[in-house]
């Protein structure tokens, strides 16, 4: 219940610091969030992916998240620096179904809020929780170290409820991925983002 | 009608996002501040909802009981006598178990605003959800019409997942049990087995 009561929360916070207050505040949300989470260490990808698909590691928060190991990010000398991760159902899509059959609609503050995000910040929101998961896996990621290296997280492309999809080019040239791999993945999964060592130098980097 | 057969759960992870949310916004506005957020954000969802007319009382306590009212979408309500009803689970317990296993222990300031609560409005809420879930639930009564007559909502006691309990004392306790039509055992027997315990009225 909470979280379709969350849309009338945005609503009263719009009216008082307006959608750019609200961007704000989510990513600080996200920030503080992560902070909570605590460090995470790994041995290698192997050991990180076999932990993603057994919800062990804080990515798993966000509900059933599937490493695409057929989909390596390797660096100028051909080691595996990263992997594509995805999620088949959006973290939000629930609630939004459930304001549908509660509510009767999604209150516009949820569109106001992606729309400011989308057009000062990244490109790539298709909800209003997209604002504060972003800023959430990236703070995640700088927590989790693989053989002592941090993490980079780079969201990719995102499918919403009612279909619309957003490919974020300036980070799929980032990890050296076809648009078109990204826009395949969208046919079954509806947010898909890099996990990458931090500072590494990846292959064909556009 | 079981709850997941009328509406899909959410994923937690929104539900521990706004718990976040709710304890940033509590470090900026205090305590009073986050208590009127609470409020205003529950009276709010209540009135986004649609109205609701009945015949007849017993014609209510069947929606109710099947899931069909503005008063049993986000959980599970039995009514144990005409005027006494009951919640099968807290709807934000996957909330606190997910929070709890992924983050910790949840933030002071949720017990906290809780005791404001209980001070200045009425001694029923354990956790700030329960401040959400009273205002949403007398909000959502005053929306449903039986025949002429309005409905009211009063809670009479809450339990939280952790086994906590908050009810009234004394006169105004029996009072409360007198019009629920249930005795002192009675409430503590459904206290075992149940999330909240609540009354529903004409007037």
């Amino acid at each position: 219940m909470i979280d379709v009561a969350l849309a009338s929360l945005i609503e009263d916070m719009i009216e008082k610091a307006g959608a750019e207050g609200v961007v704000e505040f989510w990513q600080r949300v996200g920030d503080n969030l992560a902070g909570r989470m605590g460090k995470e260490a790994y041995l290698g990808w192997t050991s990180f992916n076999v932990a993603v698909r057994e919800s062990r590691t804080a990515f798993s928060i966000e509900g059933e998240v599937t490493p695409l190991t057929d989909m390596a990010i390797t660096d100028i000398d051909g080691d595996v620096v990263g992997y594509l991760y995805a999620m088949r159902q959006c973290c939000y899509v629930p609630t939004i179904f459930r304001t549908r059959f509660a509510v009767g609609r999604m209150s516009p503050a949820d569109q106001a809020v992606t729309n400011e995000y989308n057009e000062n910040v990244h490109n790539i929101a298709v909800c209003n929780f997209c604002v504060f998961h972003e800023r959430f896996r990236e703070e995640i990621a700088k927590n989790v170290t693989i053989a002592g290296n941090p993490l980079a997280c780079l969201l990719l492309a995102t499918r919403g409820w009612s279909g619309e999809t957003k490919i974020s080019s300036k980070n799929v040239v980032q990890v050296n991925i076809n648009e078109d791999h990204v826009r395949a993945l969208l046919r079954n999964y509806e947010c898909v983002y890099a996990l990458v060592l931090r500072g590494a130098r990846i292959k064909g980097e556009r | 009608m079981p709850a997941e057969a009328r509406i899909q759960e959410s994923n937690p992870f929104v539900e521990i996002a706004t718990h976040l949310f709710l304890e940033d916004l509590a470090g900026k506005v205090g305590v009073a501040g986050l208590n009127n957020y609470l409020v205003s954000l529950a009276k709010n969802l209540a009135t986004a909802m649609p109205r609701e007319e009945y015949a007849s009382w017993s014609e209510f306590l069947g929606a109710l009981r099947d899931g069909q009212s503005i008063l049993s979408t986000f959980e599970e309500v039995r009514p144990v006598t005409e005027r006494c009803m009951t919640s099968m689970r807290s709807p934000f317990e996957r909330g606190w178990r997910e929070y709890a296993k992924r983050v910790g222990s949840f933030a002071p300031v949720h017990r906290e605003v809780a005791e404001y609560y209980n001070h200045k409005v009425r001694p029923t809420a354990v956790t700030s959800v329960h401040i959400v879930l009273h205002t949403f639930r007398e909000a959502a009564a005053a929306r449903i019409r039986i025949g002429e007559e309005a409905v009211r909502y009063e809670p009479v006691a809450s339990a939280w997942v952790d086994g906590t309990t908050q009810l009234p004392e004394g006169a105004k306790l029996e009072s409360l049990l007198k019009r629920a039509g249930i005795s002192r055992t009675k409430l503590g027997m459904l206290l075992r087995n149940h999330s909240d315990v609540w009354l529903l009225e004409p007037f």
